[in-house]
């Protein structure tokens, strides 16, 4: 069977994204097998239940089929098979069929475990055709049967697009007598999701949504129209439905049919009494069950855990004033200082609180580099370059957010490394360099930030290449003089060179700005070093976290605003006498070095401050280089958590989100990286 | 360039459909949406040249996508690919009367997908 079982290259992400998404499935399909046999118990069916879970072993049966996984597929087609019974109504979810959905999601994960492990199965696991036989007998012995109710009556348009499901739920409903109705609001097309939810939510209160079909509105480019096909057992659903939203249209298509519908049940099972305890499990399925004093949570629990951490620690920072201002009163001084002892007990306890949760979310580097050493080790077979691995640091932990969005960036980093920068083993002979090459990947702490770095010994960038490409396709100036620092650099730039010559001849790989653009959206940054003939190196710097920030205020105009102090490298005090201009640029000549400004309130329409008024500049990182952002003054340093904005604003380029600054309300988080962007961009059209 | 737009709620699929579709060359530009809803917001914001999408999903499923772009003048010139998972003839059937400009099933050839993608590719109106 391992025949055929074909692997085509550019399959590796998806093979990656199979693993965790097959162990997510399962996990579902197993929580959700036990909610379902709660239910019945209790007698009372969930059909959005019932259909999660098939489609659960739909996807499961897709995502094999395109593996060529072919007993995952089989096995997975025929739990599909019972789940579809199931919801469909065409067979009673009694105790044999509950048996034969645990039994065949154990042996999935059993099989996926075997050819995880094995990479084929050498025989075909024996019991699996008895599981197969027991399921095709029980579906058998469950003929369908016939859908009596009609629809005549409903609009085409309201069942031209339900699937077989939806249909199957329309039926059930109509037999068991409820009324059935459509209720229809328009929304902006740019903002439909709340509404949406709420509509939704108001019509689910009254009864079963069976489909939510979207159309175009009165004026089809910008508004959205939902019609929401739900049925009801209550006695007046559409009076409810217009209480609960009365912007909706609600029509009844169909008057509930008199007299009680028959308790809820659609199979005689239903109402049985409840079920004897399921048959102990086969002994070989009973290893399968996991034992781990490992607990998996979502990570967007943790960010609302973390959320919540952040609020209070900012909440403790409006404490700490009131103390301060207490004490400074003789008449509350008492009190004043016994607050602040409270007060800075509870900072302990918050700080010791904000770390458990940080430390929650840590997963260490080594996870990332194992998935790039089997890149490495596929790499070396298909190319016959003999490269080695080298990696340090693998303990370094990193935010579980961040190391998912750096395998992709670092992929690519390693990917340039072995293709372009490492030569095969006969060039490097002839430069007398050892035939085998090396990529070294580490990992190490740097303060608040991470370090990743992927080094290689190779041929090193050929700067003069790099620069003639640059000039020939006009992004740099015939005459300009440029250090080496500033050509590596370039290999940054968007659009540079896509071509596979110019990278392959000058050692450097292609997508460089991808990377950057990656590493800056984590607030993080990119740098290069390469020696010719000796190799390059190219390195991450990202914060630890993406969860709360130290923020620095900054007042810019009337308006406040927050600057990850993670980007900020220092600040100045200057007077406007100071800044000097350049090609039509301010710049500042710090230590030497020029330092190009943006002026803040430019870019965000505000009023500019006064022309003698003395201004601050926040001297901020993007990967090398440094830009000054003017603002009028700078405020102090707190803790903050970015929250994502909705809404226009949440589009404005260079703001990022907006932060609870305790007492001195919400501000806006600027977006250093690309305001920074911005500058230097334009500097080099200037 | 060309837009495509890949509405899946599984992620592994989405990066075989993306990495098949690499293949074909050109400038593809590919937006990834792991639902309906989201395939909904993405539409009014970018001019899309081609769109594949999957059937069974949470929140609305496919043919409830095809309906809605092949029934607004926006969106309808849009060639519109069904991918889904071999099973019902029923739903095949219901997409190809909404409007839908081609079906294939899974487990899907990379070949016949880019096949299909380029035809309908070739087909996207020029701005």
């Amino acid at each position: 069977m391992a025949a055929r079982r074909k692997a085509p290259r550019a399959r590796t992400k998806a093979a990656r994204e199979f693993v965790s998404e097959v162990e997510e499935i399962l996990e579902r399909l197993r929580s959700d097998l036990a909610d379902l046999a709660d239910e019945r118990a209790r007698g009372a069916l969930d059909p959005e239940r019932t259909n999660r879970l098939f489609r659960s072993a739909h996807t499961l049966k897709g995502l094999s089929g395109m593996f060529g996984l072919d007993e995952v597929t089989q096995l997975a087609h025929h739990l599909e098979d019972i789940l579809d019974g199931l919801r469909l109504g065409r067979l009673g979810p009694d105790a044999p069929a509950l048996d034969l959905l645990d039994e065949s999601v154990e042996w999935i994960a059993s099989l996926l475990t075997q050819l995880g492990e094995a990479g084929a199965l050498d025989a075909p696991p024996q019991g699996l055709q008895q599981l197969i036989d027991r399921i095709r007998e029980k579906l058998e012995a469950s003929p369908r049967p016939a859908t009596s109710t009609s629809l005549a009556g409903l609009e085409e348009s309201v069942l031209r697009a339900l699937t077989e499901y939806e249909e199957h739920r329309l039926h059930e409903n109509l037999r068991l007598g409820r009324c059935l109705l459509l209720v229809e609001q328009s929304f902006p097309m740019l903002a439909f999701e709340e509404g949406l939810a709420e509509l939704t939510r108001a019509v689910r209160d009254a009864g079963e949504v069976i489909s939510t079909l979207p159309a175009p509105g009165g004026s089809p480019e910008a508004e959205i129209r939902f019609s929401l096909l739900a049925a009801s057992e209550l006695d007046d659903p559409a009076a409810r439905v217009r209480l609960e939203v009365p912007q909706a249209e609600v029509r009844v298509l169909r008057e509930a049919a008199g007299g009680t519908p028959a308790a809820g049940a659609s199979s005689a099972e239903r109402s049985a009494t409840p079920p004897p305890p399921s048959p102990a499990a086969p002994a070989e399925l009973e290893s399968l069950k996991s034992i781990s004093d490992t607990v998996r949570v979502d990570i967007r629990k943790l960010d609302e855990v973390m959320n919540l951490v952040g609020e209070l620690v900012i909440q403790r920072g409006a404490l700490g004033a009131l103390a301060t201002r207490l004490r400074a009163d003789p008449a509350t001084a008492r009190a004043g200082a016994e607050l602040a002892g409270l007060h800075k007990h509870i900072d302990r306890k918050l700080q010791d609180l904000q770390a458990g949760v940080l430390e929650a979310r840590m997963v260490p580097m080594r996870q990332v580099f194992e998935k790039l050493s089997r890149v490495v080790r596929r790499l070396r077979r298909d190319s016959g370059k003999e490269v080695k691995l080298e990696i340090r640091g693998g303990d370094t932990e990193l935010d579980k957010l961040l190391v998912e969005e750096l395998v992709d960036p670092l992929m690519h980093v390693v990917r340039n490394a072995f293709d372009h920068a490492i030569e095969t083993p006969d060039e490097r002979s002839a430069a007398g360099k050892p035939r085998e090459g090396c990529i070294r990947l580490e990992a190490f702490q740097r303060g608040h930030h991470v370090v990743v770095r992927v080094s290689d010994d190779g041929r090193g960038i050929d700067t003069d290449a790099i620069l003639a490409r640059a000039i020939a396709d006009g992004s740099v100036g015939t005459d300009a003089h440029l250090s080496r620092k500033e050509v590596l650099d370039l290999v940054f730039q968007p659009g540079l060179s896509t071509s596979a010559e110019v990278s392959a001849t000058s050692g450097r790989g292609v997508g460089m700005d991808i990377v950057r653009e990656n590493a800056a959206a984590l607030g993080g940054s990119v740098g290069i070093e390469s020696e010719p003939g000796a190799g390059t190196s190219i390195s991450l710097t990202l914060p630890i976290t993406l969860a709360i920030i130290q923020a620095l205020a900054v007042r810019v105009g009337s308006q406040r605003f927050a600057v990850p102090l993670t980007s900020v490298l220092e600040t100045l005090q200057i007077s406007p006498a100071e800044i000097q201009h350049s090609q039509g640029r301010e710049l500042l000549r710090l230590r030497g070095e020029p330092l190009w400004l943006r002026r803040v309130h430019a870019e965000f329409e505000l009023p500019p401050p006064a022309p003698d008024a003395n201004l601050a500049v926040v001297v901020v990182a993007l990967g090398d280089a440094r830009v000054g952002l003017l603002v009028d003054q700078l405020e102090e340093q707190q803790d903050a958590v970015i929250k994502p904005i909705q809404g226009p604003i949440g589009s404005v380029r260079g703001i990022a989100g907006a932060t609870d600054l305790g007492a001195r309300g919400t501000v806006l988080v600027m977006d250093v990286a690309a305001l920074a962007e911005d500058t230097l961009r334009r500097r080099e059209v200037a | 360039m060309h837009d495509v737009l890949i509405v899946e709620d599984s992620s592994t699929m989405r990066s075989l459909v993306v990495s098949s579709l690499e293949e074909l060359g050109g400038d593809l530009k590919m937006t990834e949406a792991p639902s309906g809803f989201e395939a909904l917001r993405l539409l009014p914001r970018r001019r899309f040249h081609l769109v594949v999408t999957d059937i069974n999903m949470p929140d609305i499923n496919g043919l409830e996508l095809v309906s809605f772009i092949k029934g607004n003048p926006a969106y309808r010139d849009i060639p519109l690919l069904v991918i889904s998972t071999e099973g019902s003839e029923r739903d095949r059937t219901k997409a190809l009367e909404l409007g839908a400009d081609a079906y294939l099933v899974k487990p899907f050839d990379p070949e016949a997908l880019r096949i299909i993608a380029r035809d309908l590719l070739d087909r996207a109106p020029r701005e």
